[in-house]
């Protein structure tokens, strides 16, 4: 895994050779560590590339002081929130609203651990690997859902009630895509996935693809799907209670969630990490994830919120009957 | 279901200032909505009372901060009427101008601000915040200011309008024109949008012309009625201006009423810029002392951007002994829990959008 993953011969000594325990403690916190820089690059990026390509939608210079092209206003942002006191509001469920966005962080860094990243970098490589993603990712609505009932807030609650409405509408349009990129790969196994696809998935079930990209749009909160969160409407949803290092946490989540949607797009429809090879196989698979990520930034800069009773009916009039079109037609082509 | 009560404001990110809206919802409709106003209150008609005539401008300037000029010009226009002071005849033509300039840049604002309650946040707002800047360029031009004018003088303006402000105007215009149709293809080609616009918030011509609402709100509902119109100043009647009039009274016919009233702006500050005489326009400078009137009462009505405005002036030497002002936006305001009983929480602020409301001018 280490030569894979640094793409040169270490000269390994024989204590660290493969099957000794040594190697493998060695291998899962390296694994961890960097995954995780992976992803807090990628998120710390993303987070000064919204900010500055929303600016240009919008005629504005987005930030420019704190370091070169405002690179570390992010940076800034989190000191001034961190040093920040927090406040927990006296109506609050105390447990449960210190204890959901941790949670909510934690389950998402979970799954991001959980998936491969190059044939070298990789956690496990279960048969039902997708399955377990996607199980966990099902859980992140419903934390949604505590965390915003457990402020004790109306605006927040009538956002955890929009937390329940969008698991509704968007939890079955992705788990028929998912079965339909099963069948596509014969199993659930994510290595085998992105090995199985000579022709992008995407070029294949673009239909699926489709319907995919907005159901991640909706489970990860990005406009026009942000009703949870909803500034105009609901302040900040349910976030609006959420003060200085909780809040850092929120956002912190955002871009987690983005990485998290991104990869898993990039994985399940555009190949993962196959590419070229002058270049590594991680590059490949963070790219694709960095396209995708700006195009979901561009879709905020342009897209108008969907009314809450709007997503519903979306979900059940469009995107399902279109993913039971994919998984039929992807049945019959791919496989009968 | 039972019915739960919110409070929406005074802080709120889309409420236009500082209102408080109690919103009783039962699920996701809206049962009943009670603004309450008065965070702003400064007392200006009471202001008015203690201060000399032409010192007064200033405060009624900032009761709509959007369309300075606009109350600027109720109230002077107020003020010569009581002194029967007649305004000359190049100002009636920069009046005009500056007053549909002012119409334009405040109209832009409105497309904006309702762009930034339905969700999409910021992204039209600034456009039109920038082709708003445009306009007011010009209107620095021409009087010296960006915000807070006070450039009427009884019977005239405060000074010449730069000499190649018509040609700059014109352009100007030609360019708002453009972005305005742009506007409009961006934003009602949006399925999102006209959702959130079409068949909400409705508002029959009955109920408008019972619940006295104004201006593009009152048009909206399908009843033609514009002071410009049916109680001409100025210029209006010489442009063959027709009010614009849509006859659905949602939230759409209220958004459209100020498109078309933009590009209708658009024709007649072209109109009035070919057609200005030569000659100064300069009024009376300010004084201590102004002319004593010859009307104890009188009473103004202008086509503000927001609806029509009553100025009622009972005039003293020297001093207002009252001054009271009808607003738009206090009446418009007053409608929203007749026009947004029934309809989504989330349609709330797309309702209060474009009603368009501006606080300064509700609480006075």
């Amino acid at each position: 895994m280490l030569q894979d993953l640094l793409s040169v011969n270490l000269s390994i000594p024989f204590w660290l050779s493969s099957p000794s325990p040594l190697y493998e403690f060695i291998a899962i916190v390296l694994y961890v560590i960097i995954v995780s820089i992976i992803f807090s690059v990628f998120g710390y990026v993303m987070g000064w590339l919204e900010r500055k390509l929303i600016a240009r939608a919008q005629y504005r210079h987005g930030p420019t002081y704190v370091g070169m092209w405002g690179i570390f206003q992010n940076m800034a942002d989190l000191i001034k929130l961190l040093s920040k006191r927090d406040v927990i509001p006296q109506r609050a469920d105390r447990v449960l609203f210190a204890v959901s966005l941790p949670l909510l962080l934690a389950l998402s860094i979970f799954v991001i651990l959980l998936l491969p990243y190059s044939p070298g970098l990789q956690a496990t490589s279960l048969g039902f690997g997708m399955l377990i993603v996607f199980t966990i990712i099902a859980f992140l609505p419903l934390l949604l859902f505590t965390a915003g009932f457990s402020s004790g807030n109306k605006f927040s609650g009538i956002s955890a009630q929009r937390s329940v409405l969008i698991l509704l509408s968007y939890e079955i349009p992705t788990l028929l895509v998912i079965a339909s990129v099963g069948l596509m790969a014969n199993g659930y196994n994510l290595q085998s996935i992105v090995s199985g696809q000579h022709i992008y998935y995407a070029l294949l079930m673009p239909i699926g693809f489709i319907v995919f990209f907005i159901a991640m749009l909706a489970e990860f909160e990005r406009p026009p799907f942000d009703l949870r969160e909803a500034d105009s409407e609901l302040i900040a949803g349910w976030l609006t209670d959420v003060s200085a290092p909780y809040y850092a946490l929120a956002l912190f989540l955002d871009y987690a969630r983005m990485f998290l949607g991104s990869v898993l797009i990039a994985i399940l429809f555009l190949g993962g990490w196959s590419g070229p090879a002058i270049l590594p196989p991680l590059f490949w698979l963070i790219l694709k994830a960095f396209i995708i990520a700006i195009f979901v930034i561009m879709v905020r800069a342009t897209a108008f919120r969907m009314r809450a009773d709007r997503v519903l009916r979306f979900g059940w009039a469009w995107l399902i009957p279109l993913a039971l079109i994919n998984l039929v037609i992807t049945y019959l082509v791919f496989v009968g | 279901m039972s019915v739960t009560r919110i409070n929406v404001g005074p802080i709120h990110p889309s409420t236009h200032g500082v209102i408080r809206l109690v919103v009783d919802v039962d699920g996701d409709t809206i049962v009943n909505v009670e603004p309450h106003a008065g965070f702003l209150h400064r007392g200006v008609e009471k202001l008015a009372e203690t201060r000399m005539y032409m010192q007064i401008p200033p405060y009624t300037e900032k009761l709509d901060y959007v369309a300075p000029m606009s109350y600027d010009e109720a109230y002077v226009a107020a003020v010569e009427a009581a002194m029967g002071i007649e305004v000359n005849e190049k100002a009636k033509y920069v009046r005009t101008v500056l007053l549909e300039l002012q119409r334009i840049a405040s109209h832009l604002l409105g497309l904006g601000t309702l762009c930034n309650d339905i969700g999409q946040m910021f992204t039209v707002f600034m456009w039109t915040f920038k082709d708003r800047d445009i306009v007011l360029d010009l209107l620095q031009e021409a009087t010296g200011s960006r915000m807070f004018y006070v450039n009427m003088r009884l019977g005239g303006m405060h000074a010449e309008l730069p000499p190649d402000f018509a040609e700059h105007a014109y352009n100007t215009m030609n360019y708002i024109e453009k972005r305005v149709s742009q506007y409009e293809t961006y934003v009602e080609k949006n399925t999102a949008f006209m959702e959130r616009m079409r068949g909400i918030g409705v508002l029959s011509s009955e109920d408008a012309k019972a619940l006295g609402v104004a201006g593009p709100v009152l048009r909206a509902s399908g009843v033609n009625y514009d002071a410009r119109k049916h109680s001409p100043y100025y210029m209006y009647d010489k442009f063959h201006f027709n009010p614009k009039v849509m006859l659905t009274g949602d939230n759409f016919a209220r958004y459209k009423v100020r498109m078309l009233e933009m590009k209708e702006s658009v024709r007649i500050v072209k109109a009035a810029l070919k057609a200005m005489p030569e000659g100064s326009c300069l009024g009376m400078p300010v004084k201590l002392r102004s002319p004593n009137p010859v009307n104890r009462t009188v009473s103004v009505s202008r086509e503000l951007p927001r609806g029509e405005c009553m100025m009622y002036l009972v005039a003293d030497p020297q001093k207002p002994y009252r001054l009271s002002i009808r607003s738009p936006n206090m009446v418009n305001l007053a409608a929203i829990g007749h026009i947004a009983k029934g309809a989504r929480f989330a349609d709330l602020f797309g309702i209060l959008g474009t009603l368009d409301i501006i606080m300064g001018c509700v609480d006075r």
